[in-house]
């Protein structure tokens, strides 16, 4: 079958067959290999893409469902400006250790923030319970949102920065299990 | 040759460069996507060797992982994001029996299937068995199937889809053998031999200090307990996967998500039954080790289907086969017998410990050594004997996994000193102070201790996690 | 995966007529997180079509109709979780659609999908049921109504018919605003199948237990009302030490298995808690201004 999608901007078509994924659409078709075959099955969410606007993991997605839609992965995220705030917070922060998670953390991360600029650690959790992690133990990608939304807001919104609260609000929240 | 040219001086025109090359080498930061993370300046000027109780300067400092640009930007290559043209997929048919002979198994189906370029049994691998100490695991069943894990065929196939097909066309007749899934049904003289013989117990480690039975005679009370720790699987977010490919020398090249490299070279040289010198192993970035990427897996499997196929072949484990057929954490069962004095001294420890090791050896010979040497815990104890088992059962082997059977003992005596604590009314904390190593302090095994900073260290974590503020 | 074909249904009347064209080797697929998953994961052989009516727009939206509340088919989990709507008639569906695996399959998997691959733990079972739904199916000879229970047979066992779908849930309008509670116990509090799970809900009119029900998920072939614990609770003064012998009762009335997640009497005991705490939880919405919104 045909499918259409716009990845990060662009229209790509391919023709596969009818059991193709997204994830396999866009890792084999589109070598957009970004996002990560972890599982397969939906439990891991290294595979996160956003499609129009929703996180939702790749493997459990036909491409036959996604065509018409448009689809952002993570090689959409930077631009010749320069590195999304969360990829450089999360470089900065320590955040990504063997990496193999952090597309589809950093999708997650997007998704939440595009629908809650200043999102609470509790926010943050819920966003991020789909992506697995064995190696940071999600403090320092928790701590990473919380900054990415600091420097997305006083970025966008420079005004809002005076009212709002308190130099590191990211470290204050963290100990809240 | 009068007047010749080249007999004349030569005047060279003095021009300054507008750079040295090496600033016109450098690239502009802000124009470059992805830029390479600048280098973290570490002020490690000399002595760049600690001395003993000293702090090395890095401690504390912020380091960034130099390769976590690309992982941010998705364009960190994974084994996965790797294809090579022309390759192939393979997938391996697991037993799904935990212990059985193979009696007849059947390809035809498979290699005739339109696609399916190579198809693999474990009686043509060379020499059909690896291992980091015991040489007793084969890469495909031939005939023995000692786990449910076990790969019994291989196919290599022009697409994944076809490859599982072709496994599932595969037949494979079975005779059932008795077997044995408890480490302590497995010590058992009448228990099923996985590997023959008359033991399942295939190494063991005892380490002796002083005279335990004379600090029980002297003990004010003396306590006993099990403990037990279940088989953890590693489950790294990137799966096994590996690609194998040939060029036309002889010479093989393996992309592995693997930790040791010579040692998969050696392995692999010993199971193709070729120099290792015409081996080459590419060690990608690993999407999470945890021990479990140590050694090699089914890469000599992939090298043959690529000998056969004539290309590339590529290898990925699915999710669960991660969990049946690849390594696990050991499953510990351990029995502590400790003498203490009346103010809460530990004066005479007896540790005998069985480790599940599952079908094969793997690395448990190095877990069982480390676990033994930790077993008295970080705690000086004049009398102590640790005596460890490590036994075959028809299980998922156990292999290496972070602290090499170190959590496991932990969990056993730090268990048994809270009830300790507890039954002689001594705080958990104190009990751990009047008994743990000091600068100088002897361990089990004889060493003399320097540079200990056991109690700074629980001091510091109390404070961290407000001990005193306990309810 | 193995091969299969793929078609999009526009609407739920094509997808009927799909179904029937195709016959027995179709399959409706909706967000398809648990199909799949389930498609990779099993040995069996693939459906030969899949009808996929994940953007059927008659199978969508949530809105206060003649009925009740009606939600459409094929809202997924995420859509109730942010329907002001339902948040403020009915928070308890938005827990419980909150509590359903990841913010990413939240997103894919649909209420239908949930109900019909009917498992007896789904976490939307007990809260509809505790409220009443009923559930509108559209077949090759029309439509029917049928409550909500009707539909679980057994564990991934529906009444539905061959070519016949689910289109709606209607929870119907006397219970929409009914203060109602829900709670699960899963062994992780993301990406957990709940162990137990339970619904409760009852008008709290004069300080009395008024039309009382009590749900319960993962302790039986099917999500189930515990009516005798109902019937205990019915008329009488809302106190805490009810609400407790409530429980009690209700874990009388579940027949939970053993398995690798939990034993029988582990699960019987988190009934008692669950349903207590479920009512307690009622209990907090039941303001008195609340009956308005029904009727």
């Amino acid at each position: 079958m045909n499918v259409t999608i716009t990845v990060n901007g662009e229209v790509r078509s391919a023709s596969v067959p009818p059991e193709t994924t997204l994830l396999v659409l866009l890792r084999e078709h589109f070598l957009l290999t970004g996002a990560k075959t972890g599982c397969d099955v939906g439990d891991c969410g290294a595979c996160t893409v956003i499609v129009d606007g929703k996180a939702v993991n790749a493997c459990l997605m036909l491409a036959g469902q996604a065509d018409g839609r448009t689809v952002t992965t993570i090689e959409g995220l930077a631009t010749r400006e320069g590195l999304h705030p969360l990829q450089k917070v999360f470089e900065e922060t320590g955040a990504l250790q063997c990496g193999f998670c952090g597309p589809g953390v950093i999708m997650s991360s997007k998704a939440l923030l595009d629908e809650i600029p200043n999102p609470t650690t509790a926010e943050i959790r819920n966003a991020l319970a789909g992506n697995l992690c064995r190696c940071t133990g999600y403090q320092k990608m928790i701590e990473g949102v919380h900054e990415a939304a600091e420097m997305l807001q006083s970025t966008t919104t420079p005004a809002t920065l005076a009212t709002k609260t308190p130099a590191t609000p990211a470290l204050a929240a963290l100990p809240q299990r | 040759m009068a007047d010749d040219v080249m007999e004349r001086d030569v005047s060279v025109l003095e021009k300054e460069r507008v750079a040295p090359v090496e600033t016109l080498r450098r690239s502009d930061e802000a124009l470059r996507l992805p830029a390479v993370a600048p280098p973290t300046a570490l002020p490690l000027e000399p002595p760049l060797v600690p001395q003993v109780g000293e702090q090395t300067r890095a401690v504390g400092l912020r380091a960034q992982r130099p390769d976590s640009r690309n992982h941010g930007l998705g364009l960190t290559r994974y084994i996965d994001d790797i294809a090579l043209p022309g390759m192939l997929f393979a997938k391996i048919k697991r037993a799904g029996v935990a212990s059985a002979r193979i009696v007849r198994i059947d390809t035809s189906k498979a290699e005739a299937m339109p696609g399916v370029k190579a198809v693999l049994v474990g009686s043509e691998i060379p020499v059909n068995s690896f291992g980091p100490s015991l040489q007793d695991q084969p890469l495909l069943a031939a005939p023995i199937v000692r786990h449910a894990g076990d790969g019994v065929a291989a196919v290599a196939a022009v697409t994944e889809q076809i490859a599982e097909a072709a496994i599932d066309a595969i037949e494979v007749e079975y005779e059932p053998l008795p077997g044995v899934y408890d480490a302590i049904e497995a010590l058992k003289p009448d228990s099923h031999k996985v590997h023959g013989g008359d033991t399942n117990v295939y190494a063991s480690k005892i380490i002796k200090r002083g005279d335990v039975e004379k600090g029980f005679a002297q003990a004010y009370r003396i306590y006993e307990g099990r403990y037990y720790t279940p088989g953890i699987e590693h489950a790294p977010m990137e799966p096994f996967t590996s690609i194998a490919d040939w060029d036309a020398n002889g010479r093989l090249t393996v992309y592995a998500s693997i930790g040791r490299i010579t040692l998969a070279r050696c392995d692999m040289s010993r199971t193709l039954g070729i120099p290792i010198s015409r081996i080459r192993v590419i060690g990608t970035v690993v999407g999470g080790n945890f021990g479990g990427k140590n050694e090699i897996r089914h890469e000599p499997v992939l090298a043959l289907l690529a000998k056969k196929a004539g290309r590339p072949v590529k290898g990925r484990f699915t999710r669960v086969e991660e969990f049946v057929a690849s390594t696990i954490r050991h499953a510990f069962t351990m029995d502590y017998k400790t003498g203490v004095t009346k103010d809460g001294r530990l004066i005479a420890r007896q540790v005998r410990m069985v480790l599940d090791g599952g079908a094969y050896c793997s690395f448990s010979e190095t877990t069982l050594g480390k676990a033994c040497i930790l077993s008295t815990g970080p705690y000086e104890i004049p009398n102590s004997l640790a005596e460890g088992y490590v036994v075959y059962t028809n299980k998922t082997t156990a292999g290496s996994m972070r602290g090499f059977g170190a959590p496991q003992v932990c969990f056993a005596y730090e268990s048994q000193m809270d009830e300790i604590a507890r039954d002689l009314g001594i705080d958990p904390i104190e009990i751990r102070v009047r008994n743990m190593f000091r600068e100088g302090s002897i361990s089990s095994t004889g060493q003399v201790l320097h540079s200990v900073k056991v109690k700074e260290s629980l001091e510091n974590a109390v404070k961290k996690f407000g001990w005193e503020a306990r309810s | 995966m193995k091969p299969f074909g793929y078609v999009a249904a526009q609407d739920s009347e094509h997808a009927v007529a799909l179904l029937a064209e195709y016959g027995k080797g179709a399959k409706l697929l909706a967000g398809g997180t648990d199909l799949l998953a389930d498609l990779k994961l099993t040995p069996h052989p693939p459906p030969a079509v899949m009808v996929d009516i994940s953007r059927c727009a008659d199978l969508k939206g949530i809105a206060i109709t003649e009925a009740g509340l009606r939600i459409g088919a094929m809202v997924t989990h995420s859509e109730i979780v942010n329907s002001p709507l339902i948040r403020d008639t009915l928070p308890a569906l938005a827990e419980a659609a909150l509590s359903i695996g990841a913010v990413q399959t939240r997103n894919l998997g649909s209420i239908a999908g949930n109900l019909v691959t009917c498992v007896p733990s789904m976490d939307s079972g007990p809260t509809l049921l505790a409220l009443e739904a009923s559930v509108t199916i559209l077949g090759p000879s029309g439509r029917r109504t049928i409550g909500l229970a009707d539909l679980f047979v057994g564990p991934r066992k529906t009444s539905l018919a061959f070519g016949e779908i689910l289109v709606e849930i209607v929870i119907p309008k006397r219970n929409v605003g009914k203060p109602t509670g829900f709670q699960k116990f899963g062994l992780r509090k993301g990406q957990a199948l709940a162990l137990v799970n339970a619904a409760a809900s009852f008008w709290a009119g004069e300080g009395l237990f008024t039309e009382p029900t009590i749900a319960l998920g993962a302790v039986a072939p099917t999500v189930i009302r515990a009516p005798k614990a109902e019937a205990y609770l019915a008329g009488r003064p809302v106190t805490e030490d009810a609400m407790a012998e409530a429980g009690r009762i209700a874990a009388t009335e579940a027949k939970p298995i053993t398995d690798f997640r939990a034993t029988a009497d582990y699960r019987r005991d988190l009934v008692a808690v669950l349903v207590k705490r479920a009512l307690l939880a009622a209990h907090g919405r039941a303001t008195p201004n609340r009956k308005d919104i029904a009727s």
